[in-house]
């Protein structure tokens, strides 16, 4: 039964929820196509021709590569820190003992209830005080490790790793780090895959601490696109032209390591 | 403070022969010291940033403190006193539990089914899995004038069916309940697949010879997703339910863009404003930082709550 | 003062962590010597060629503009690091809507009488400058452009209801509030599904604005309930929506965007940049529909429009508001309309022959230019505005309206309306 294909309802049921989460992005490339007036009564869901004149005007109109190459600079190590640290953190919570585990960890958890609205006021003060105002790094750093990451890969970890696993490691003679580094982090891959892509979409759509910490001439992607709706009235076919183009690089970066993460996915499972 | 961490491992690589003695000693440290080197990183994180705001805004809500004041007069406790007396946020905190449930309960109940789909050995198993995330990545601008033009009390397209088939069209911006449902499905269509994903990574990790296992035993495939799936899915529910609960409380974007003028309000007589919203209108528009922390402060702590009794809940429920 | 505890927090914090050395904030000279002046505007200014001139003109100094998109983040961006105490730009620009928060926190910014170099006197519209006037007299910032309100409609609707349609025709039905609503009842009359103005927060505003007292008085108590004219215009407002003038539709929502498109109201009352809003909204296919006349209730009014102020942050104050006098004065901000159409505030600029000869088709070629420029010596005096004046429009009025329009009494939301300028007041 296992290895059974699912049946078409499967299929129907799914294809059915994707299509409906996959509607706005190719909504935003019809507009795009076209121009406003699809936003107002001329309904329709046949894509225009002017995609490309649209794309053209959103290169003319900000640094688009400039701020493309920060994104990703900003994304890539947010997400590749987050990912370690919290599966680090995560395996002690998960399965190392010592003294005030259960504390701190609950303590991790409250901070993810802090609202985090008001904070920009102290945390521009923070990063002003630190040199940062301004730089890549005030982006960065205050989301080196995340509280959610911690919190997932230890829920993840309670289950995934064995506990007599980790103690044949150590009567092995391993040290914690690499018993963390051979059997905690190979358990976490599929909790890391999917933390790491969370973290890499969470960080690459922020805007409005960006907006408020980065300067203009060094930008995000979501920052530089804000521009493209200066004017008392909004282009939306260039606006949307601008989303189109910067989802681009994302889905592509999703086929290419799809496999990589469904990889790391499956082995995780196997070994569990 | 991660640099130093590889080199105690390649220390114990290159001993070829550990004596027994000094091997204990060193392992007694490890086993000491490492653990708290492993969760270093957070604590270390927060301590330089993250705890800096929350104490600032602590001492901001002691004080009738406007944006850019030259000097604030301390008033002790009279912002939460008036907080407790404020009409409207007793009607935020209702609109954010009433959106809260509306969109929660839905939410998890989809997110399993679909991470139960999403388990079968489908073709294409990137594609699906992508496919659901979708929303997560989709452009904010997008979707308010999607979500605009659904629910427009005069032109939307939700009306228009509605109208088609019979039913009187719903004011989805006057009504409290109408606007209510309308963001709780935008809610909804945002996190559900994100949530997914979450419980089919966990769904993965389930061994697969205790399926096996209870095939031989005869269980059909609904009995052996209740009695066996959804058991070993308890921490992750837990996890899920306990995130999305501080995040249901924290609500704050989809009431904003659904707001049609941009504003912060939450309506025309606050009948969607959430906490969170009434926050950042306090801070943001009334620029009245001392109370808009004491807000912040408040909602804190009632998130802490609401959360712990649901986690306590959960793992009541889920065995 | 108070950042002094704020730096010790952070450093303590730190030293504890070992990364960077605590230390007071960069230096705003660049490399090669030159004073770095950076201006954080929103929208469109048409400044860009401006500051090429200007570095060309002064090779000491080199200009960084901060451009945002839309108002609401370029002012959240604005009172954030104003309240953090550090960040703004050397020169920050303020939109006419958020004029009253900044106006109470004028102690963050400079007196530009006192730092800015000399300035003929009456270049700006008296109105202009007394709105960025504190009440002791400090100037604030240096008006840019304005949004002189004239009056929009549809001919076509009005030649089916039996109006006069003409430009000149049209006046006697804009000349006061009264003529204008009683006009409404007789057009709603004869064109049902056809409302007479978009959104009754829009119609109150403009009259609002044209009062020389409104939600405070010069000693910033707040007059909301004693003040006649506000429930004047709120009896006369609410009392239209009553009787079905109001299209409902809440300005800039999607539905609003839309009702111009279906031709679902005839008037609209229309600072100098809306011609821009109808015509992108209403779409080509409603071309020749739309005329806008020099004419509007009770005088005029005005909606919009920026001014450039200089923070206290600011390192490099006095050169900061050079460049911000220069951009300002009639020349420049001539300039900047050909760029970007943004309407001048100067009243040298309103007499220039690029703005009189400025004409939009749309509107069937009517000399737009000059039309506004009438519409704007046609405002009297600015209203004086109390610390929490723009709130109390945005939060309390025009919701408590918009209530009104979804079927909520009047008088109710009447009283709604005065507790929540009180709290808002508080």
């Amino acid at each position: 039964m296992i290895n059974r294909r699912p049946s078409f309802l499967v299929y129907g049921l799914l294809g059915a929820f994707v299509l409906g989460s996959a509607f706005p992005f190719y909504w935003s490339y019809l507009v795009a196509s076209r121009d406003n007036s699809v936003l107002t009564g001329d309904f329709t869901l046949v894509p225009g021709g002017n995609f490309w004149a649209n794309a053209t005007r959103v290169f003319d109109t900000i640094p688009f590569w400039k701020a493309l190459g920060n994104s990703f600079i900003v994304s890539g190590t947010v997400t590749v820190s987050v990912v370690l640290l919290s599966a680090l953190a995560g395996f002690a919570f998960a399965k190392l003992r010592f003294r005030g585990r259960g504390v701190l960890f609950l303590f991790v958890v409250t901070t993810l209830a802090v609202p985090t609205q008001l904070g920009i006021i102290p945390l521009y003060m923070a990063m002003a005080e630190f040199g940062w105002a301004g730089e890549l790094e005030a982006v960065i750093v205050p989301n080196l490790v995340t509280a959610f990451g911690v919190f997932w890969m230890r829920q993840y970890l309670v289950d995934a790793v064995p506990d007599e696993l980790v103690e044949a490691a150590r009567m092995d003679g391993c040290s914690l780090w690499r018993t963390f580094w051979h059997v905690g982090m190979p358990a976490a891959r599929p909790a890391a895959a999917m933390l790491g892509v969370f973290t890499f979409m969470q960080s690459w759509n922020d805007f409005l601490w960006p907006l408020v910490v980065l300067n203009a001439d060094n930008p995000t992607l979501q920052v530089a696109l804000e521009k493209l709706q200066s004017g008392y009235y909004v282009d939306y076919s260039l606006v949307l032209a601008g989303t189109t183009l910067a989802t681009v690089p994302v889905l592509i970066i999703f086929l290419v390591l799809g496999r990589q993460i469904v990889a790391g996915v499956m082995q995780g499972a196997v070994k569990g | 403070m991660t640099a130093v961490l590889p080199e105690v491992g390649r220390g114990r690589e290159q001993e070829p022969l550990p004596q027994p003695a000094r091997r204990y000693r060193l392992s007694k440290l490890d086993n000491k010291v490492s653990p708290y080197l492993f969760v270093a990183p957070f604590f270390v994180l927060f301590g330089a940033i993250g705890l800096f705001p929350l104490l600032y805004t602590a001492y901001v809500s002691l004080f009738d403190w406007e944006v850019g004041a030259d000097d604030p007069a301390f008033i002790g406790l009279d912002n939460y006193r008036t907080l407790f007396q404020d009409a409207q946020f007793w009607k935020a905190l209702f609109n954010t539990f009433s959106i809260f449930v509306l969109s929660s309960a839905p939410q998890i109940v989809v997110a399993v089914a679909i991470a139960a789909l999403l388990n079968e050995n489908l073709r294409a198993r990137t594609g699906w899995r992508m496919g659901v995330l979708l929303p997560y990545v989709a452009s904010l601008v997008a979707l308010t004038i999607i979500f605009g033009n659904l629910f427009g009390p005069q032109y939307g397209l939700v009306n228009t069916v509605l109208s088609a088939v019979g039913i009187s069209p719903v004011d989805w911006q006057a009504s409290t309940f109408g606007s209510h449902v309308a963001i709780a499905s935008m809610v909804n269509w945002r996190w559900t697949g994100y949530n997914a994903l979450i419980v089919l990574a966990a769904m993965q990790a389930i061994p697969r010879e205790v399926h096996e296992a209870a095939l031989v035993d005869g269980a059909g495939s609904l009995r052996r997703f209740f009695s066996i799936t959804l058991p070993m899915l308890k921490p992750t529910l837990i996890f899920v339910i306990v995130t999305s609960t501080i995040g249901g409380l924290q609500i704050f974007t989809e009431p904003k863009l659904y707001e049609p003028s941009g504003g912060s309000g939450g309506g025309a007589e606050h009948q969607y404003q959430t906490v969170v919203l009434y926050l950042y209108q306090t801070a943001f528009q009334g620029l009245d930082l001392g109370y808009a922390s004491s807000i912040a402060w408040v909602l804190f702590l009632i998130v802490i709550a609401v959360a712990g009794l649901n986690f306590l809940i959960t793992r009541r429920a889920v065995r | 003062m108070r950042q002094r505890w704020v730096s010790v927090l952070i450093c303590a914090a730190v030293s504890a962590a070992a990364t960077t050395a605590c230390g007071s904030g960069g230096a705003s000279q660049t490399p090669d010597g030159k004073t770095e002046l950076t201006i954080a505007t929103f929208n469109e200014f048409g400044y860009e060629d401006l500051f090429k001139e200007y570095e060309a003109a002064h090779p000491d100094v080199k200009i960084t503009q901060r451009k945002t998109g839309q108002g609401q983040p370029h002012h959240q961006n604005l009172f954030t690091k104003l309240g953090a105490g550090s960040g703004l730009a050397d020169i920050e620009a303020i939109e006419e809507g958020y004029l009253s928060q900044v106006m109470a926190k004028a102690g963050q910014f400079n007196d530009l009488k006192e730092i800015g170099p000399k300035i003929e006197d009456g270049r700006w519209l008296q109105w202009k400058t007394d709105a960025v006037t504190t009440k002791d007299g400090k100037l604030i910032g240096y008006g840019t452009d304005i949004g002189p309100l004239a009056m929009c409609y549809r001919k076509d609707l009005f030649q089916q209801a039996g109006l006069p349609s003409d430009p000149e025709g049209v006046k006697a039905l804009f000349s006061t509030w009264d003529s204008y609503f009683a006009a409404g009842d007789q057009f709603i009359a004869k064109v049902p599904g056809v409302a007479w103005f978009d959104s009754a927060a829009q119609v109150f505003n403009a009259m609002h604005n044209q009062h020389k007292v409104g939600y405070y008085d010069r000693d910033d108590k707040l007059v909301v309930e004693t003040n006649s004219d506000i429930k004047a215009d709120w009896t006369a407002v609410t009392g239209a929506v009553t009787k079905g003038q109001s299209a409902r539709l809440a300005a800039f929502s999607n539905e609003w965007n839309t009702g111009f498109k279906l031709g679902k109201f005839a008037t609209k009352t229309c600072p100098s940049w809306m011609l821009g809003v109808v015509e992108s909204q209403a779409g080509p296919e409603n071309k020749g529909k739309w005329a806008v006349t020099d004419a509007f209730p009770n005088g005029g009014g005005n909606w919009g429009g920026s001014y450039l102020s200089v923070p206290k942050q600011s390192k490099n104050a006095k050169k900061a508001a050079e460049l911000a006098a220069w951009l300002t004065a009639p020349d420049q901000q001539i300039k900047a309309f050909k760029a970007k159409g943004t309407f001048p505030s100067q009243v040298k600029a309103l007499d220039a022959p690029a703005l009189l000869e400025q004409t939009n088709a749309y509107f069937g070629d009517v000399k737009a230019g000059a039309l506004f420029a009438v519409q704007a010596k046609k405002v009297t005096a600015a209203q004086y505005k109390g610390p929490k004046d723009g709130e109390i429009q945005e939060t309390v009025f025009s919701p408590a309206l918009q209530s009104v329009e979804q079927g909520k009494n009047a008088d109710e939301a009447w009283r709604t309306a005065v507790q929540g300028a009180e709290k808002a007041a508080k």
